[in-house]
């Protein structure tokens, strides 16, 4: 919502942005934990690094003797990470034993300075490619999208013409909302700038209950307004994590903080976490999700 | 409590007068339009004996049994003299002709010259419309709401920021009446531009404390426009083209002196005067971008003792295209009746009727996909006032209100690829606000006047309707609905009632100075709901529930008031105290839109705010103006955030200073100046970082609410108006302004705020960014003419 709002302000206005020197306070240590795993056909790796100052250019520093499981409870099986340098605890990859059972609850343990922290989540069902596709050329004259106004100030009218594609997924329809993450790639690069963090609510803005039909179609790489562009021979791959309630809230909270300008920011505030600090323990933020994912992808020709 | 009912007893116990005395009563009215003079002042000559018009221009005296002389006058209007024998109740209207002498270097307020002084008013501020339109305006529009905030005591968040705060008050704590009309949403374009058409508007007036009883519903201010009645003696109008709007009005008589309309209309143009210069395949060859207001009044004078007026505003803000559609307004009718009982008590009984609402529409045919949204809220009320001037010592006022809510929080339906249709649909939500309120103003002693008053009003969130009950949980978390209750029509879901007492006090030390004081205590029972740093059109109300209370503010001042050099400059100091509770706050990550459950991410908590405000005006001679000084602190407490420590509001402005000059050089040229200083708004700063899954965080481990100030604001405009050469000799007089928005080029921060850059390297590169809404010198020409 915030976005479309904006867009006035570049419409009507001669607001501008300039960079600014700031001296800001040093922080108390932190924990910080990165603990995204999923069932995906690769190694899984949590990492659990320092925080660092604001301002600094390099990435935050490792701490290097943590030892973190993650425990299937339901299942009561355990899955042991092992550090492999850079702030990474990596659970390599097990074909037989890959971390992929929907619904169960999984719970991560991190002893570290004599302390244990720990954090629990579900493993939710994830969304189901449709192998459906659409292709769209720009600049286009003839479809209603771009008369939207958008066109002239998102992107540079002297650019080069490219390609939107659409590849649709479906959402189980059935009353108990699905909340999706979806990462688009081209060729093998994630869009990773944080406005790029494209979380969805059963395909839609928001949960969908007694819907008419079993299922929804969404077009997961295209967030309203965020259209990527793809040249011929290009690939265009999504891939749909699932997430729990509270992680897609997280990830918003994250993004928000992350992209908070203009008329209409709102107040900073800290993200929240799902990692229980022991007492007396430092503090441990970050969060830890399992997710389910599906992945599609297809070539531009 | 008691103790107060008991001393408003005593009050009206004094009242009971003898009966060998008599009233002269009638309007007042400008000779040449017949607009009624609101504040002029009638006095028996020599003495301080007086009293000054109301809204409507209705005076009404009582004097003892005889002959008096009669003086009627108001700053820019020739003094009127005339010899009364009072041996019965008289009615007579007066009419005053404006002087051009004094025209020329004087009005800064139409009212008494030392009125500032001798009346009961404070934390009072009025703009006369010509004074407004002198101040130099951002892109040359004449604007009420941002010449406000050139006044003592009142600050903005920053450019296009929607509405002000008063007294460290939010901007949904200001009622804002359009010829008693309450307009939600006061701007154009978010906030750059007000909705109020500038030649219609007759009266500005803001009351910031000592706020009289017959006002409610909102805690921090009233903001009282007044639309012009039309002119009723012959046909007139004016208009001029700007850089933004382009405007025209019509005003006159439709039977002499007896019944006049006036109409106003304002439109933006910039995308009329784009459209053919674009190419057919151009975005904005589509697009739709404007906004408009009409503003039209009609006023009959049946006989001396009924009037009646019917005025309506209607505005909007649309933006879009065939693919997408955003638009919003706000429409207001108000009808007005005035009646004279007798010589000595006064009616007016008003109606009106306000709505704002907005939508928003999203078309993707070719993707098969829709979106729609809209909202609103509506207001009907009723609302007799009543004046008694019992004699020449109590004038006692007293009235009810009834005033209904309706306010749909959403209504949503989406499309998506099969066809399939999804709606979210909020239940309509209806409140009923009654209140009843008694005042009177009694000079107690020759130099000491009171004004004591006790407003009660009454609220019910009503039926049909659902109400939600919530779990406690740790605060500042999202609150889970435990229950759902479902009510018929009409049945009251919760009732809040609450007494206000209004008290202020005037001593006059001598002819020149006064020490005021007052205290009031303010209900309001409705909230915009907005976590944002500046309000979008898209925010929503609330009003009272079962789960929020009412906001409740007290507030105590005490100034003193002196003016020098036979009224020349009129200076005060003014101290205030305001404590809040019940203020809306927002958990963290608050979902406020297309939500049932919204009040499940609300907070309330308390507030205070505290200052002295500094005035100093120069009302006559060639070079006039303000100067005003506000140093305050306004700082909110609520449970779950900033460690439940008092943190200083989002609004808080530590030093403004605002200098306001008007020059005249010639009869042809005058220029004006004005410069605004206020220290930067506070903000939320990180002191660290987190990486999470190769995103840069920013993160505050004390966990205190705004911990920065950010850059100051400044600004210096320049305006000059020029006046063409033979305006004297036709009746069709034009001019041009000419206006410099930002002197100086300074990129005023409204903003500052963390991001990452992601280099193409693959690295991120964390910095902090400036935001200035206007981010350069504004330069802009307006002509003007009137016939």
């Amino acid at each position: 919502m915030k976005k479309i709002l904006y867009l006035f302000l570049i419409l009507g206005c001669v607001s501008c942005t300039d960079p600014i020197q700031i001296q800001l306070d040093s922080g108390s240590p932190l924990i910080v934990i990165d603990g995204f795993i999923n069932n995906m056909r690769k190694d899984q790796v949590i990492r659990v690094l320092h925080n660092s100052d604001y301002f600094s250019t390099s990435p935050s520093s490792p701490i290097t003797n943590a030892v973190v499981t993650v425990k299937d409870i339901t299942a009561n099986k355990n899955y042991t990470f092992t550090y492999s340098g850079n702030g990474n605890y990596v659970y390599k990859l097990d074909t037989n034993n890959l971390i992929n059972s929907v619904n169960h609850i999984y719970q991560l343990n991190i002893a570290l300075n004599g302390y244990t922290y720990t954090a629990q989540t579900e493993q939710k069902r994830t969304a189901i490619m449709s192998k459906k596709a659409v292709k769209i050329s720009y600049p286009f004259i003839d479809t209603s999208l771009f008369k939207l106004g958008l066109y002239d100030t998102l992107m540079n009218r002297n650019s080069k013409p490219f390609y939107t594609v659409f590849l649709y997924a479906v959402d189980i329809a059935d009353n108990n909302p699905d909340y999706y993450w979806v990462k688009t790639f081209r060729n093998d690069t994630l869009f990773n700038n944080p406005n790029d963090i494209n979380t969805s609510v059963d395909g839609s803005g928001g949960p969908v209950y007694n819907s008419p039909q079993p299922v929804n179609y969404f077009t997961p790489p295209a967030s309203f307004l965020g259209f990527k562009r793809y040249q011929l021979g290009n690939t265009c791959k999504v891939e749909i994590h699932s997430l729990s309630y509270t992680c897609y809230n997280f990830l918003n909270q994250a993004q928000a903080q992350m992209t908070n300008q203009g008329l209409f920011a709102t107040t900073p505030e800290n993200v929240k976490t799902n990692i229980v600090s022991p007492n007396g323990a430092t503090k441990a933020v970050g969060w830890f999700n399992v997710a389910m994912t599906v992945s599609d992808s297809i070539i531009i020709k | 409590m008691f103790r107060y009912y008991l001393f408003l007893f005593m009050g009206f116990s004094l009242l009971l007068n003898a009966q060998d005395k008599f009233t002269i009563s009638g309007y007042i009215k400008d000779q040449k339009n017949g607009e009624a003079l609101i504040g002029a002042n009638i006095l028996k000559k020599g003495t301080s004996i007086g009293v000054s018009a109301n809204e409507y221009g209705f005076y009404s005296l009582t004097l003892p049994k005889g002959k008096h002389t009669i003086v009627a006058t108001l700053i820019g209007y020739k003094i009127i003299e005339f010899e009364v024998n009072l041996e019965k109740n008289i009615s007579k209207n007066i009419e005053l002709l404006e002087d051009s002498k004094q025209l020329d270097e004087v009005v800064i307020t139409g009212e008494a010259e030392d009125k500032n002084v001798k009346s009961m008013e404070m934390g009072v501020a009025k703009l006369d419309i010509k004074q407004i339109k002198k101040i130099p305006a951002l892109f040359g529009e004449v604007d009420v709401i941002r010449s406000i905030q050139l006044l003592p005591g009142v600050s903005t968040v920053g450019e296009g920021a929607t509405g002000f705060n008063v007294r460290g008050g939010n901007i949904d704590q200001n009622l804002i009446l359009l010829d008693e009309a309450p307009v939600y949403n006061s701007s154009h374009l978010f906030g750059f531009f007000s909705v109020f058409n500038p030649d219609a508007v007759k009266d500005v007036k803001l009351i910031k404390g000592g706020i009289p009883s017959q006002y409610g519903g909102r805690v921090s201010s009233i903001l009282d426009i007044r639309m012009k009645e039309g002119n009723s003696k012959k046909l007139s109008g004016a208009g001029g083209i700007g850089t933004i709007f382009s405007r025209f009005s019509l005003e006159g008589p439709i039977k002499k002196d007896k019944a006049s309309f006036i109409i106003a209309g304002r439109r933006s143009y910039i995308d009329a005067l784009i459209k053919p210069f674009v190419s057919s395949t151009n975005a904005l060859k589509t697009a739709d971008f404007y906004f408009y207001d009409l503003t039209a009044k009609l006023n009959w004078r049946i006989n001396d003792k009924n009037t009646v007026f019917a005025s309506s505003y209607f505005g909007r803000d649309v933006f879009g295209s065939s693919a997408f559609k955003f638009n919003w307004g706000n429409a207001t009718g108000t009808v007005r009746w005035n009646h004279v009982f007798n010589n000595k008590i006064f009616m007016n009984l008003t109606a009106f009727y306000s709505n704002y609402d907005y939508s928003l529409e999203f078309n993707m045919p070719a993707l098969n996909q829709s979106f729609k949204w809209r909202s609103n809220i509506e207001n009907y009320s009723i609302k007799p006032d009543f004046s008694w001037y019992l004699n020449n010592r109590n004038t006692i006022r007293f009235g009810f209100q009834a005033l209904s809510y309706a306010f749909l929080p959403y209504d949503a339906t989406g499309q998506t690829q099969a066809g399939n249709s999804i709606s979210f649909v909020a239940t309509k939500r209806y409140g009923l606000e009654s209140s009843v309120y008694i005042s009177n103003e009694q000079k107690l002693l020759p130099r000491l006047t009171l004004e004591y008053g006790l407003r009660v009003s009454l609220f019910n969130f009503i039926g049909p309707g659902k109400a939600y009950n919530f779990r406690d949980t740790t605060a500042n978390t999202e609150k889970a609905a435990s229950d759902t209750l479902i009510y018929n029509k009409l049945a009251n879901i919760k009732q809040y009632i609450n007494p206000e007492p209004r008290f202020s006090l005037n001593y006059i030390i001598n002819q020149y100075s006064s020490i005021k004081a007052s205290y009031n205590r303010m209900a309001q029972y409705l909230q915009l709901i907005s976590n944002t740093a500046a309000s979008t059109p898209l925010d929503v109300y609330t009003i009272a529930t079962n789960n929020l209370k009412p906001l409740i503010a007290d507030q105590g001042s005490v100034g003193y008031f002196r003016n020098f050099k036979d009224n020349m400059f009129e200076t005060s100091v003014e101290v205030f105290y305001k404590y809040l509770q019940n203020q809306l706050d927002y958990i963290d990550n608050a979902n406020l839109f297309i939500n049932p459950t919204v009040e499940g991410q609300l907070l309330q908590g308390l507030g205070r705010a505290y200052g002295s405000e500094f005035f100093i005006k120069k009302t006559k001679g060639r070079i006039n103006g303000w100067v005003s000084y506000t140093l305050s602190h306004t700082e909110r407490l609520v449970n779950g955030i900033s460690n439940n420590q008092w943190f200083v509001s989002r609004y808080n402005r530590t030093h403004v200073l605002n200098i306001v000059t008007n020059i005249d050089i010639t009869k042809n040229w005058s220029i004006s100046l004005n410069f605004v200083y206020l220290s930067g708004t506070p903000s939320t700063f990180p002191n660290t970082r987190i990486d999470v899954q190769g995103y840069y965080i920013p993160y505050n481990t004390t966990g205190m609410r705004n911990n920065y100030q950010i850059p100051s604001y400044n600004r210096l405009d320049l305006g000059a108006t020029y006046n063409f050469k033979n305006n004297d000799k036709h009746k069709f007089k034009q001019s041009l302004v000419f206006s410099v928005y930002n002197v100086y080029n300074r990129r005023n921060a409204y903003s500052v705020y963390f991001k990452t850059t992601l280099n193409t390297n693959g690295t991120l590169t964390p910095q902090a960014e400036k935001f200035s809404v206007i981010g350069s010198v504004v330069p802009a020409i307006t002509y003007n003419f009137n016939f």
